[in-house]
This record gives structure tokens, C-alpha cells and sequence, in this order.
């Protein structure tokens, strides 16, 4: 990523799209990261990602649900 | 899960003409949305049904959500008398588009594409303008979230004038 990427995110324009994404709830310093990495590296965090997923939604359906006394 | 390491070298080795689009093109441009399927914008001559058909075949493709016992035979008939179809493969879910809402057809499609080397082979991914006009006019709220971060995205990388 060119650092003039990297400071339009770090430092959005007033009236920007990044500033609109930012309001919006866009984390941009993900963004960021993401821009550092080369596109190959960007799906395979994707689908690190999807793993965890899979493996947090497994353990939800294995583990009952704790029930009180 | 889809297996992306495996299905885009496998596609591109086979020979297949398609462009990636959807959540995977928008994780290679720098999104951090979270998909889990691959969605591909597929030629529709009829050299290309066939490299699509041997290229998954191995993989079992069936239709997603589709009633248990419906019959399915994944060949290039079918292909042909279908347009786009939602699979699920021992790779993952995979949805083959013949259009793209908004660009159209293959052709509109792939000049709307830019080249990234990907797990070791190139292919084509569908630009971040292109992107964005698929996620405007699909316009479902899905779709919706996705546009300021593309947008962003597209603003921090324009090039000075």
C-alpha cells in the first residue's frame, strides 16, 4: 500500500467516502492492514477467519447449555 | 469452508474462463468483510460448460438447500439450461453466475475485471468499481453494508489527478 493510501485512511477527508465509512462504523485501521498485505494474503486471512468460525459455531453445537440450579 | 487454495489454482489450471466476484474479489481488495462461499462470473460458450463441469466434477457439486433425493446431474446440459446456480462442493459452496447484476453478461463482466496472482496462479478479479456498481444495483441491505467500505477503499487507493 502507498502511504498516501495509508494517510487518506489514517486522516479522512472531511465530506470523504472514508470519512462517510468511518461514521458508518468501518474500523479503517483494518483496512489499513489489509492494504498492507498483497491480495493472496488477504484470502488466506479470509480463510483463517472462515476456520475459526467453523470452529466456534462446531463448539456451539457440541456444548449444551449450562443450566442452573 | 471454502477451500479457495485448492478451487482457484484447480479452475485456472483447467483451463475455466471466470472472473471472481462477490465477497472473495472484496477480500482481495483490501475488505474485511467475511464471506464463505466463492462466488464466479462463468463463460457461457460451450467449450467453457465443459471445463467448468470436469473442473468440479471431482468436487460432487450439488444444488445448495435443494430438497434431499432431488435429482442432479452435474453436467454441461445442465449448465446450459440453467444460468446461475447455488453449489455446494466437498470444497465449499461455490455459486456460478452467468450475469452480474449491473454489468451483465461474461464479456461485461471480465472488462470490468483486473488481474491478481492468487495462490499461485493469475486470474481475474472483478475491480473495486465494478464492485461497487454490482453492490449498488443488487441494492439488498446486504449488499448495502458492504458499500462504504468498498468505497473507502476505492478513495484510498485512487491515484492523484
Amino acid at each position: 500500500m502507498t502511504s498516501e493510501a495509508e494517510h487518506r485512511l489514517l486522516h479522512p477527508a472531511p465530506g470523504s467516502a472514508i470519512e462517510a465509512a468511518q461514521k458508518f462504523g468501518i474500523d479503517l485501521t483494518l483496512l489499513v492492514e489489509r492494504l498492507r498485505m498483497t491480495p493472496e494474503e488477504r484470502l488466506r486471512a479470509l480463510q483463517q477467519a472462515m476456520r475459526v468460525f467453523a470452529q466456534i459455531r462446531g463448539a456451539a453445537r457440541v456444548t449444551p447449555e449450562r443450566t442452573h440450579d | 469452508m471454502i477451500d479457495l487454495e485448492t478451487l482457484i489454482p484447480r479452475l485456472v489450471n483447467d483451463g475455466v474462463e471466470f472472473v471472481i466476484i462477490g465477497g472473495v474479489a472484496a477480500t482481495a481488495h483490501g475488505s474485511a468483510y467475511i464471506t464463505e462461499d466463492l462466488d464466479i462470473c462463468y463463460a457461457r460458450n460451450a467449450p467453457n460448460l465443459e471445463r467448468v463441469v470436469a473442473s468440479l466434477a471431482p468436487f460432487h457439486p450439488r444444488l445448495r438447500g435443494a430438497p434431499e433425493g432431488l435429482p442432479f446431474l452435474w453436467d454441461a446440459k445442465t449448465l446450459q439450461q440453467g444460468l446461475n446456480f447455488t453449489l455446494r462442493t466437498d470444497l465449499g459452496d461455490v455459486d456460478l453466475l452467468g450475469e452480474v447484476a449491473g454489468l451483465g453478461a461474461f464479456e461485461q463482466v471480465r472488462a470490468a475485471a483486473v488481474r491478481a496472482t492468487l495462490f499461485g496462479v493469475e486470474c481475474a478479479v472483478l475491480s473495486l468499481d465494478g464492485l461497487i456498481i454490482t453492490k449498488r444495483t443488487a441494492g439488498r441491505r446486504k449488499d448495502m453494508l458492504i458499500l462504504p467500505e468498498l468505497e473507502a477503499l476505492r478513495e484510498a487507493q485512487r491515484k492523484p489527478d
